[in-house]
């Protein structure tokens, strides 16, 4: 099998040579390693707890164009919107507001002309799907932000899948923040009900003193498998806030890889996942500290309900020179019934002495006396789970500073909820 | 906080201090150097085992054939060569001796020197007022001596080797060996299935709490040789035992093997107390030589309402790779793990626990705390598995690293995995060095820095001390206090 799917996709990769230059020799290396080991499966450790049978079973061809795709509404207001259909740029649904005055923004195409070796800098860890990536990449955003600009509104990039049956996009996102450079990225991902696989990675350089929000909104279509990574490097007195809030998709897998590599620098990898019936949502992160005086947080709540498989695989790597480093995790879990299942592997890897880290992680149910307590006071048991889940979840969700955005995301959980109500309720 | 120059010293020196690393000169009785079946079928003959046994192993040897090293702890040590292994050392002697009298009075001074009682009437070293201890004493392959035979008998106790076992109770042997940890369970055990050599069986009949505590003292001498040994306990319903274990080797530049299983079956509303003091040769402080300490270690709380406890401090070995487990099927059964781990040097230890929830109702509490020292590496690595039929499972776990030097890491691996909504588990992990406030703290009020850090190391630990036999609690703690001291400041 494994055979068939690396000629599938090596014949894909050749109808794509010249498309990005600079990439064709990108594409053939990884390729040639992907060739060597093929898609991960649960034998491999980081993918133990996902879901790769769609992957392995049959090739995704590259997904088409489509001009019928329904387009998301924008997630409050922003100030700029880049809208990519089936992988593909697509500009009359874009929005690039005044975006274009304050910065440079090209397509992915360019980026590689201008920089052949920045490519593949960030990306480590490389498995079957990040080579697939890298051999199969056509579009994506570069956006290089000039030292010192700020933007309060955020820059919104939009993933619809449309029509894709058995077809992938691949997207390659670049972002530069220069030196006390800040803004807010929103990446939304939504489809329709094919079977399709959205393969994205985004790739954030952030240099000193620069701020960069990213915030997921994971929406995909029900038999859809969802991968992506974040490759992230911070500079002294940076910051990365990260939330990865995971709705849709059948296997959903988000992955961020920071690399603190700057002192007194400041990384938060946050993240929801509402994992209902025969979903899987697997979240993985690797914050490695490789300077001293540096700082990172981690806050995860997952809801797993009938069927729902829910995982978090969260490591802290702190290597020996890295003294005085501060890194938290906080992992909780719930679990609605005994179809549902939530994992968790909270890693700690240290090498330095002076330093303080620590990780929570719980699993269980809700609260009986919680539940007590609001329903003694006239609420009733249904809205009172509600309550509770909603307050649960909501602490991943502290870190994200425009109200409006967060309020988004805090009313997709209650439509979650209130989707779930037959389970939601139960029991009382 | 840099290290003083007085206890720099004081550590080199203490790598120098592994008291238990001399050599007794006794004839043995080897195989064959390396593993082949007739390897195998020498042990087997040796042991005079009936052909139930010998096919047992080589079944196992079979299988183990088509296995693979593990590679996935994160321990580093170069390949070994199971050829070059001698499977099979025993001291020679015409039979087993009747009495302690005819034993070789070399070996018999070589568990004087090791503070390990084999006269019925002395105690535990250092330990006065102690209670009486039953011990088993095995020597490189073979079991030497077993104390207290006589009375445990008489409380229906079963407490021998286990190769005298495989001939005095064939069917409790058969019916047990091999139902915890399957002889394809993983490499080492499969290894250990095809070549152990010796090792205790415990049987502790209903309704029976065994009079004294048991022990098994473990100690590896000849050279070249790996240390195979098999413990099997069973607990009966409504019975209750505590067993301790203890071992060490000779200093020697190169590496030896240690690769046992332990199984433990508890039935109806038994307790089983295991408790372990790991002292084997750690290595040079430069890394060379020590033990590879790779062993299997699980318990079926086979019964209701059954509990095993694991208590552990490991402060030898030069390489560990261990995770004493607990299967907790029957309903209200309870799993315990108490460890601390002290590495030093170049030590790399893996350790840590299983709890599968299978039962309902069933709770497990670990707790573990890892120093690590020197150069050393130390990883806890634990699952919590709560099956979905296993209602209202309790799990708390607790995980803390101290790291005293600056070249020194601290892992923690923990792996949950819950398929059941009415489960409660929780995990807490922290990593850090000894605080500087809590050295103020107690510098202010008039200790001084190493009497400070001895203490602050010493509560860190107590948690798990506390859970040790009293008997082995002084020997633990100053265990704790050679591997560390001065290490520390």
């Amino acid at each position: 099998m494994q055979e068939q799917l690396t000629e599938g996709y090596k014949a894909q990769a050749e109808t794509l040579m010249g498309t990005v230059p600079g990439a064709d020799s990108l594409r053939q290396s990884a390729l040639k390693e992907f060739e060597g080991i093929g898609f991960p499966t649960n034998r491999t450790e980081e993918w133990r707890y996902s879901d790769t049978k769609a992957l392995r079973a049959e090739e995704f061809a590259l997904a088409g164009t489509s001009t019928s795709a329904e387009i998301a509404a924008p997630l409050g207001e922003t100030a700029a919107r880049f809208v990519f259909v089936n992988g593909r740029y697509a500009e009359e649904l874009s929005d690039l507001g005044d975006l274009w005055q304050a910065m440079p923004i090209r397509p992915l195409a360019n980026h590689f002309m201008a920089n052949p070796d920045r490519a593949t800098e960030l990306i480590r860890g490389n498995d079957g799907v990040s080579l697939l990536n890298t051999a199969l990449m056509r579009d994506g955003l570069v956006l290089s932000v000039p030292a010192g600009i700020e933007i309060d509104e955020p820059i919104e990039i939009v993933h619809v899948m449309d029509g894709a049956d058995q077809a992938a996009a691949h997207t390659r996102h670049v972002i530069e923040l220069g030196e006390g450079a800040e803004i807010t990225v929103i990446e939304h991902f939504v489809g329709d009900a094919s079977a399709y696989w959205t393969n994205s990675v985004l790739q954030a350089r952030i240099a000193e003193g620069a701020k960069l929000r990213h915030v997921r909104l994971q929406e995909e279509g029900e038999a859809a498998t969802h991968t992506a990574k974040a490759y992230v490097n911070l500079d002294a007195e940076s910051e990365y806030y990260c939330v990865n809030m995971s709705v849709g998709g059948k296997a959903a897998r988000f992955e961020a890889h920071v690399r603190v590599l700057g002192e007194e620098a400041d990384a938060h990898v946050d993240g929801v996942s509402l994992a209902g019936t025969g979903q899987n949502h697997d979240t993985l992160t690797h914050v490695s500290h490789m300077v001293p005086n540096a700082t990172s947080d981690q806050i995860f709540r997952t809801v797993a309900d009938t069927r729902g498989k829910t995982a978090f695989q969260g490591k802290v790597t702190v290597v020996k020179d890295a003294q005085l480093t501060e890194a938290d995790q906080s992992f909780k879990a719930l679990v609605f019934d005994k179809t549902a299942e939530a994992n968790s592997k909270p890693e700690l890897e240290i090498l330095a002495d002076d330093v303080k880290c620590s990780h929570g992680a719980t699993i269980g149910q809700l609260d009986d006396k919680a539940i007590f307590y609001l329903t003694s006071r006239g609420i009733d048991p249904v809205t009172a789970r509600k309550i509770l889940v909603e307050a649960f979840t909501a602490d991943a969700l502290v870190n994200i500073e425009n109200e409006a955005l967060r309020e988004t995301l805090v009313e997709r959980i209650r439509v979650w909820m209130a989707s779930r109500a037959e389970n939601v309720g139960a029991g009382e | 906080m840099a290290a003083t120059v007085e206890t720099k010293q004081q550590v080199e020196e203490m790598a120098e201090q592994y008291k238990y690393g001399f050599v007794t000169d006794v004839e043995m009785d080897m195989a064959p150097k390396g593993l082949s079946e007739e390897v195998v079928r020498f042990i087997s003959a040796k042991k005079n085992e009936p052909e139930w046994m010998l096919e047992w192993r080589l079944k196992a040897y079979r299988a183990w054939l088509k296995m693979e090293e593990p590679d996935w702890a994160r321990v580093d040590y170069p390949k070994i060569d199971y050829n070059d292994i001698y499977y099979y050392a025993a001291p020679k002697s015409q039979d087993k001796p009747k009495s302690l009298d005819e034993v070789d009075p070399e070996l018999l001074r070589t568990y004087e020197k090791l503070g390990i009682p084999l006269r019925e009437q002395e105690v535990l070293a250092g330990v006065e007022g102690a209670a009486k201890v039953a011990v088993d004493a095995v020597f490189d392959s073979v079991s030497v001596a077993t104390t207290f035979r006589e009375e445990l008998k008489k409380a229906g106790v079963i407490f021998m080797s286990i190769s005298e076992a495989v001939h005095e109770y064939p069917e409790l042997v058969k019916k047990y060996l091999g139902t915890v940890v399957p002889q394809r369970d993983n490499y080492f055990a499969a290894l250990n299935c095809a070549v152990f050599s010796d090792g205790t069986f415990v049987y502790i009949p209903k309704g029976v709490r065994c009079p004294m505590e048991l022990s098994t003292y473990f100690r590896i001498n000849a050279e070249n040789t790996g240390q195979f040994e098999r413990t099997l306990i069973v607990a009966d319903d409504d019975s209750y035992v505590s067993y301790l274990e203890g071992c060490t080797a000779p200093m020697r530049d190169e590496n030896q093997l240690h690769a046992a299983v332990v199984e433990l079956i508890a039935h109806d509303n038994a307790e089983i107390k295991y408790s372990t003091v790991q002292n084997w040769y750690p290595g040079d402080k430069d890394g060379k030589g020590g033990i590879y300490n790779f062993v299997t270690k699980r318990a079926l709380c086979k019964g209701k309402n059954s509990k095993v406890s694991w208590t552990q401090v490991e402060t030898g070995s030069a390489v560990t790779w261990k995770y004493p487990s607990c299967v907790l099927a029957g309903d209200g059964s309870v799993g315990e793990f108490y460890s601390v781990a002290v590495t030093n040097n170049y030590q790399q230890a893996d350790t840590g626990t299983k709890m599968i929830h299978q039962g309902k109702n069933t709770s497990s509490t670990i707790i573990s705390k890892g120093i690590s020292a020197g150069k050393s590496h130390n990883t806890y690595r634990g699952l919590v598995k709560v099956m979905s039929g296993a209602d209202n499972v309790r799990n708390y776990t607790q995980c803390d690293s101290l790291l005293v030097s600056s070249e020194c890491g601290a892992h923690t691996v923990p792996y949950i995995e819950v398929k059941n909504p009415t489960a409660q588990i929780e995990h807490e992990a922290t990593t850090s060095k000894i605080s500087d406030d809590q050295l103020f703290y107690c510098r202010a009020r008039g200790f001084d820095e190493e009497e400070a850090v001895a203490m602050i190391v010493n509560g860190f630990c107590k948690e798990v001390m506390q859970h040790l036999p009293m008997e082995f609690a002084v020997e633990a703690q100053k265990l704790l206090g050679i591997s560390l001291e001065g290490s520390v400041g």
